[in-house]
């Protein structure tokens, strides 16, 4: 990390970090003036009427912009922000877009304040991800509020632009070799000066986009609703006075740290890690690329960095301010579930340390528009699941509830569809069916079938009838998958497919942008893995002469004839004509546990639900029925005992066969089937259920488990043949307990990667000893 | 005599009100009976007759129209005790209402529990999966047949839904806003193969687009279907026991009334309608006194809701979120927040301030005061303060304990450092600040100022908090309607509505708009209206017909209610629309937000089919002179922070001309009105409280 002093944050070629303190133009004086008394009636009284400001700037962003990818996929978020750029209130919608208008103002205070100087009515704007943005897309306008010659506080908000230019239409670019090919970078500017909207900065920002009108349309939504806000703070602070509002803030501030600190000290110190595969950096691209994120908590800070992650390529890096915000979105869902978004608590107490260069914290000029459907969300993914390790070994019951699976549509396979209309018009747009994602399985129930993100609360998928007079489409189907949600003791949810055909056109082409085709998502704690995406072109598929034929829909993929081609990941378009069918799954939830350790009655609900299939539940959970549908307990329990049988027969044994019982249960918990017990030889992770010492703390317990090796092709729901995409060999390792087979882990890793150490609580065991 | 009866069947209470041809009103109150709705309903109709020294059939053999409000299909719905119902969709797309547009996890949820994703769900099925068959058939975007109803799939979908015992049978497809041929086929099939079981087709309740609202439309029109009609036959039955024959009229969630058969068809249309009989009473008082904008508001004991009656109209939306289901349908615009008097307050201890719900103490164990819990609430706080008369509410029906409240208060009071009494004003002034913000996020959102309203307030305790949610808004005047009558408002409501059948069509025009089509679409809706009222039995010149367009930006999603006038409409006429609605927008959005480059589209097509009624005529009273001596208890007064010798008067005795000066409260049974140090109240000619506030803008 020492290369990290040596180099310039200031948002150029490395990403932009705020000096401490900011370095600010000493013509603009920030109000900072606390009230010393704050009786808690007011407070109480301020703190709704300040979040209900913050909630006018979004709704108003959201009914003017209206489009589509506001309206379905909230792909924006409204804040308030303190003087220097801290937040107060971040917004209900996208959670990932916080680091963004935090970081374009601090950098504005910094690198504007002196020339062209920040002023009472002005207002920002930048989509420059190095700055203040997740990636061009995402462009970020935001306003200071000065009272009585001082700035008292900003609003900012951030609202995704379909197309600003680029080598290809839309907002994201399979073929990126760098940030050159894509839409252009725009530090900030003050397109609004004193009240008047720029002319010449406004024709300047809308000429570069292929549809000028949409985006000079939300660039009035964004500015409208940051004046909205204004003129509302500018009211409450004329009633209650500049200090009490400004003492409600910091108040705010602190309370959310207070409480993130105490849950913090619920959890032991420690280390946890997760990695995941990106797959193809661009069009023509074979290969795969490592995204890792680790979590370092220690005393009341918590340290992540990427130390691992593969060097950046092609246009799916993130500046380190996509990557912070990634990560931010799951601690807010995580541990600040009951803060009302004042997320500043506990941004005090992150640390980012990502190595420059890489996947998350890329160089200019790395390509970084496609980053968001793919490295971006797979690191909130990651950060969820490292987040889950460490909280399960909180001792705190509240946040043991949080710990969670991944999540679903881990990438967001962009299905990016141009051409002309039923209209006649061109267009250029992409499907947001897949905001209906699927929660995680958490640590004590099930995912939520098409439930969405845990970062986006309120995503919204576009109906049927939505997309078909938007584009030239017609749908043959929208359902629910059925076995996609990850087996595990708790069941991720399922995923859903779509498939539909060209309607009042002549063709449709599309570009895509996604990922997990080959290599499902992480498991957790021996879950399985969530399922595959899946682009699927079907040409000369005959619906329309075999419907004509039969009177019949069709109703699966399996039914249909002609060619079927699996579609990469990374397109820069294949067109579908007439005739052809194109269909897209996306990737469901993970499992939490053995799935073996699922209750058997549990299983058969799922079956009677239509959730899994009866042959699913004997492969996957080892749940067998009888004749009438019911459970049958003892072949239940035969075929259980048989496949962990299997399992201990066709695993490599750790090298030692001598198995050493725990003399205590233990007590620091450490995963769904480790504690940490304890004896004079030292500290061991040892398995809950049978006691078994796995492996002294120093070391990753995983080299103390039974490994079986499978091909990735042999894992989950409808894979493919890897050779079709990528040059990499992936296999599937699972880490199984020596003594009494359970499934610890499950990982997907390279034949010649070492074991992946998830879990490091070695200073644990260490501190723990040291008291006794 | 001729009488007008209006009778409200809530969830707690059934509410009667009875106007005579000289304008004389008498309401009754009589607990509702869920096991047999109807019988709840004659009992408050028998209570006002005996007031009125009649028996029930001379009240009913004499009245001209018996209005019906109605909770029973929202209730069935709420506790989910509905039909046992199947549902018939378009091949592929079975799983629509399992999915929820996804959304179903969180909608609805309070913002407080919006990022605990942890605890997202969705909720149980209104329809089990095995009951939703598909049938192959596909219409279109534009209504063209992409492939026929296949009717040997259709007849085997019906008859296993027969064999699987269904009561009720909804049926949803594509595009049957546009074509709905392949419905009205496989309703048919349904009427010749299970001719005895409740059917629906979402097209004809619903027609715009988006199938996974109209498939929570027609689902749930079906689950309550049965339990609807049976109750319906039944008011009607026993009504004409009693020598009432003509139709009842059923109010709907538009604010209308409709003659109960077509209720039969289309209970959807009750649910959330309680609400909108408020609205309508208040919007026609209103009018009578001459105020076009006012904000209407009723406080209960778990929520507080507010309306908007602007240029003498109530507003209205089109979403209505029930259960974490969605769907959509023309409905008054009436808001709602968890605040009410059973509102829960604790101590947030991280941040040491005091929170006010939204969770709430409910009926059951209810406020401490009432003696079966120990949950400090609103109405325990309004006790402490001296609003709330332990002896006298409801009428005297219920003691509310004070110790208890001040036991229960006491602890949160100790952890913040403050006097119960403080602690308790500072509870509702909590409260107060939360109603404000909902009215001005209602005003603000549509470019209203809230200073250019005036309040109606009523319900249990809207009276009680209304003048300091008026002052935190700048609102200088409020009006509690009609006095006593405000206990039985919606009853009241209902006697003021008209018949109203709202029909939409969605569709998507741009501009150049096709003027013949415009034309062709406005004349079909308004043909269908005519012949629904002539129906009715609505007189040529009492139809009244209003058209609106839904309007937009090319490519927004959001439209903004645009009006259109009436006759065959001219190029002329579209240039005027256009204006009129970057007009409006500006108005919404701020000026300079415009931008009519982006192009301009009309996305759906309104006509409101009005068949005019008598409305009640409110005689004027002759001025009382004689200012009763008020009774006087120690009321602790936020303002002056500390207890007062308050006048307290009793509601009946005060009569036209009367002026309060607050502070002072005033006691009806049902309800309290505290009028605060900064205002004063008079009795109007009408008899309704008008409290006049200083110091706000008039």
């Amino acid at each position: 990390m020492s290369a990290q002093n040596e180099v310039k944050w200031d948002g150029k070629v490395f990403p932009y970090v705020p000096s401490e303190p900011l370095q600010i133009d000493p013509g603009i004086r920030l109000h900072s003036d606390v009230a010393e008394q704050l009786d808690p009636i007011s407070f109480e009284v301020i703190r709704y009427a300040m979040w209900n400001i913050n909630v006018e700037q979004g709704n108003t962003l959201l009914r003017i912009s209206g489009s589509p990818i506001a309206a379905y996929g909230h792909d924006f978020n409204p804040c308030l922000l303190d003087e220097s750029g801290d937040f107060v209130f971040f917004g209900p919608f996208l959670q990932y877009l916080s680091s963004a208008s935090g970081s374009a103002v601090k950098w504005t205070l910094e690198y504007r304040s002196g020339n062209p100087g920040i002023s009472d009515g002005d207002i920002f704007l930048t989509n420059d991800p190095w700055v203040g943005a997740i990636h061009q897309a995402d462009v970020c306008i935001y306003a200071p509020l000065f009272w009585e010659g001082e700035l008292f506080c900003w609003f900012a908000n951030t609202l995704h632009q379909w197309d600003l230019g680029g080598t290809t239409p839309g907002a994201f670019n399979p073929i990126s070799q760098d940030v050159f090919w894509e839409a252009g970078c725009i530090p900030p500017i003050k397109i609004v000066e004193q009240g008047l909207l720029r002319k010449d900065l406004e024709e300047e920002y809308i000429r570069r986009s292929r549809m000028p009108d949409l985006v000079a349309l939300d660039l009035r939504a964004q500015i409208t609703a940051c004046n909205v806000a204004r003129e509302r703070m500018q009211q409450l602070i004329e009633k209650y006075g500049p200090e009490v509002v400004k003492g409600v803030m910091k108040k705010l501030q602190d309370n959310s740290e207070i409480s993130f600190v105490k849950r913090l000290e619920t959890i032991p110190d420690g280390t946890w890690a997760e990695e995941s595969w990106v797959e193809l950096a661009r069009e023509g691209d074979r290969s795969v690329y490592r995204n890792v994120v680790r979590l370092t908590k220690k005393g009341d800070r918590l340290i992540f960095d990427n130390e691992g992650t593969a060097p950046q390529i092609g246009s799916i890096n993130c500046a380190a301010i996509a990557w912070k915000g990634a990560i931010a979105s799951m601690i807010s869902a995580q541990m600040l579930f009951d803060q009302m978004f004042v997320i500043e608590g506990a941004y005090r107490h992150m640390e980012f340390r990502p190595t420059p260069g890489t996947l998350t914290c890329a160089k200019f000029p790395a390509g970084v528009v496609s980053a968001p459907p793919t490295v971006l969300l797979q690191t909130i993914g990651l950060a969820g699941l490292v987040i889950s390790r460490m909280l399960y070994c909180s001792t705190d019951e509240v946040l043991q509830k949080e710990v969670q699976s991944c999540m679903g549509t881990l990438c967001f396979p962009i299905d990016a569809i141009a051409g002309i209309d039923q209209r006649g018009n061109g267009y250029a747009s992409f499907l947001l069916d897949p905001v209906g994602g699927a929660l995680g399985a958490l640590s004590w129930k099930d995912g939520v079938n098409t439930g969405g993100w845990p970062w986006d609360l309120q995503s919204t998928m576009p109906n049927v009838e939505d997309n078909e007079i938007f584009y030239p489409l017609l749908y043959l189907w929208r359902k629910e998958i059925p076995n996609s949600g990850g087996a595990g003791k708790f069941r991720g949810g399922n995923a859903a497919e779509i498939a539909y055909v060209v309607n009042d056109s002549d063709a449709i082409t599309h570009y895509t942008t996604g990922g997990h085709t080959i290599i499902p998502g992480p498991s957790l704690f021996g879950g399985d893995p969530t399922s595959r995406t899946r682009y699927l072109l079907i040409k000369n598929a005959g619906v329309h002469e075999a419907a004509a034929q039969s009177g019949k829909m069709p109703e699966g993929l399996e039914e249909l004839g002609g060619e079927h081609l699996n579609v990469s990941p990374k397109t820069g378009g294949i067109v579908q004509e007439s005739g052809d069918i194109f269909a897209l799954a996306w990737t469901s939830a993970a499992g939490f546990g053995d799935p073996l350790e699922r209750e058997p009655r549990r299983v058969v609900q799922d079956i009677e639900s239509a959730y899994i299939s009866p042959d699913w539940a004997m492969q996957r959970n080892g749940v067998c029925l009888d004749e009438n549908g019911a459970l049958d307990a003892e072949k239940t329990d035969a075929l259980r005992m048989s496949m962990v049988q299997a399992r201990l027969s066709s695993a490599a044994s750790p090298g030692h066969t001598h198995h050493t019982i725990a003399e205590s249960p233990g007590d620091i918990r450490v995963s769904e089937g480790l504690v940490i017990s304890r004896s004079a030889e030292g500290a061991f992770y040892t398995c809950t259920k049978c006691r078994t010492r796995i492996q002294n703390t120093e070391g990753n317990y995983k080299s103390g488990c039974m490994k079986r090796i499978t091909d990735v092709r042999d894992v989950g729901l409808s894979p493919i043949d890897p050779k079709l995409f990528i040059d990499d060999d992936i296999e599937y390792r699972e880490y199984f307990c020596p003594g009494c087979g359970v499934l610890f882990q499950g990982d997907f890793n390279r034949p010649d990667d070492p074991d992946f150490q998830d879990i490091c609580l070695a200073s644990v065991a260490d501190a723990d000893q040291a008291n006794q | 005599m001729k009488y007008f009866c209006g009778v409200d069947t809530g969830g707690t209470f059934t509410d009667c009100a009875v106007i005579d041809e000289t304008g004389k009103i008498t309401i009754a109150k009589r607990p509702s009976t869920p096991k047999d709705y109807s019988e709840g309903l004659f009992n408050a109709l028998e209570a006002c007759a005996e007031r009125m020294g009649i028996d029930l059939e001379s009240l009913l053999e004499n009245t001209e129209h018996l209005f019906l409000g109605t909770t029973v299909g929202t209730n069935a719905l709420v506790q989910m005790k509905g039909a046992k119902t199947g549902m018939i969709t378009t091949r592929g797309h079975r799983d629509n209402l399992a999915i929820m547009r996804s959304a179903g996890r969180s909608a609805g949820l309070p913002v407080e529990k919006l990022l605990h994703v942890s605890r997202h769900q969705k909720p149980p099925p209104l329809i089990p999966r095995r009951l939703i068959h598909e049938v192959s058939e596909r219409v279109d975007w534009k209504g063209a047949v992409f492939l026929d109803l296949n009717e040997a799939e259709a007849e085997q979908a019906i008859r296993s839904l027969v064999e699987e015992d269904a009561e009720a049978i909804g049926i949803c497809l594509l595009w049957s806003i546009v074509n709905p041929e392949h419905e009205k086929k496989l309703k048919a099939m349904v009427k010749r193969l299970a001719p005895d079981t409740f059917v629906s087709c979402s097209h004809e309740l619903i027609a715009k687009r988006g199938e996974y609202e109209r498939a929570v439309g027609t689902a749930i029109n079906c689950f309550i279907g049965p339990t609807m009609r049976e109750y319906v036959q039944k008011i009607e039955q026993r009504a004409s026991s009693h020598g009432y024959t003509k139709p009842i009229l059923m109010l709907q969630v538009t604010g209308g009334v409709v003659p109960s058969r077509e209720v039969i068809q289309t209970p959807l249309f009750t649910i959330g309608s309680g609400p909108a009989a408020g609205v309508t009473g208040s919007s026609f008082l209103s009018n009578a006194m001459g105020y076009t904008n006012t904000i209407v508001t009723d406080m209960g004991g778990t929520s507080f809701e507010a309306g908007i009656i602007y240029d003498g109209k109530p507003l209205t939306a089109s979403e209505t979120i029930i259960n974490q289901y969605v769907f959509s349908m023309p409905r008054l615009d009436v808001e709602s927040i968890g605040s009410g008097g059973g509102s829960i307050l604790w101590v947030d201890e991280i941040s040491g301030t005091l929170k006010v719900g939204p969770e709430s103490a409910g009926a059951d164990p209810g406020p401490a005061c009432y003696g079966k819990g120990n949950c400090p609430t609103i109405t325990d706080a309004n006790l402490i303060l001296g609003y709330l008369n332990p002896d006298n509410f409801l009428g005297g029906k219920m003691h509310l304990n004070l110790d208890k409240s001040i036991e229960a208060i006491r602890p949160l009071a100790d952890k913040l450092g403050m006097e119960v009494d403080e602690l308790a004003a500072g509870a509702a002034r909590i409260a107060e600040a939360k109603m404000a913000e909902l009215i001005r996020q209602m005003t603000l959102q549509r470019g209203l100022d809230p200073r250019d309203f005036v309040i109606f307030a009523y319900g249990g305790a809207g009276p009680t908090h209304a003048c300091e949610y008026a002052r935190e808004l700048g609102i200088s005047r409020i009006v509690v309607p009609l006095g006593t009558i405000s206990s039985a408002w919606s009853a009241f409501g209902t006697l003021c509505a008209d018949i109203l059948h709202v029909y939409e069509k969605s569709d998507l025009l741009s501009q150049p708009f096709d003027l013949e089509h415009i034309n062709q679409t406005f004349s079909e809706l308004e043909s269908k209206g005519r012949k629904q009222l002539e129906e009715d039995g609505v007189s040529a010149d009492q139809m009244v017909f209003q058209r609106l367009v839904e309007v937009k930006y090319r490519m927004q999603i959001h439209q903004l209610p645009v009006p259109v006038p009436a006759g065959r409409l001219n190029e002329d006429d579209l240039e005027q629309l256009v204006k009129r609605f970057e007009e409006i927008y500006e108005s919404f959005y701020g000026v300079g937000s415009a931008y009519r480059e982006a192009g301009i589209e009309i996305g759906l097509f309104k006509i409101n089919a009005i068949g005019e009624m008598v409305k009640p005529s409110i005689p004027e009273q002759a001025p009382v002179h004689d200012i009763p001596v008020p009774g006087q208890r120690k009321v602790y007064w936020r303002q002056r922070g500390e207890r007062v010798d308050t006048p307290i008067f009793e509601g009946q005795s005060l009569g036209p001309g009367h002026a309060i000066p607050g502070p002072a409260v005033v006691e009806y049974p049902e309800t309290t009105i505290v009028i605060q140090p900064f205002a004063q109240a008079v009795v109007d000619t009408s008899g309704n409280i008008i409290i006049d506030l200083e110091g706000a803008k008039s």
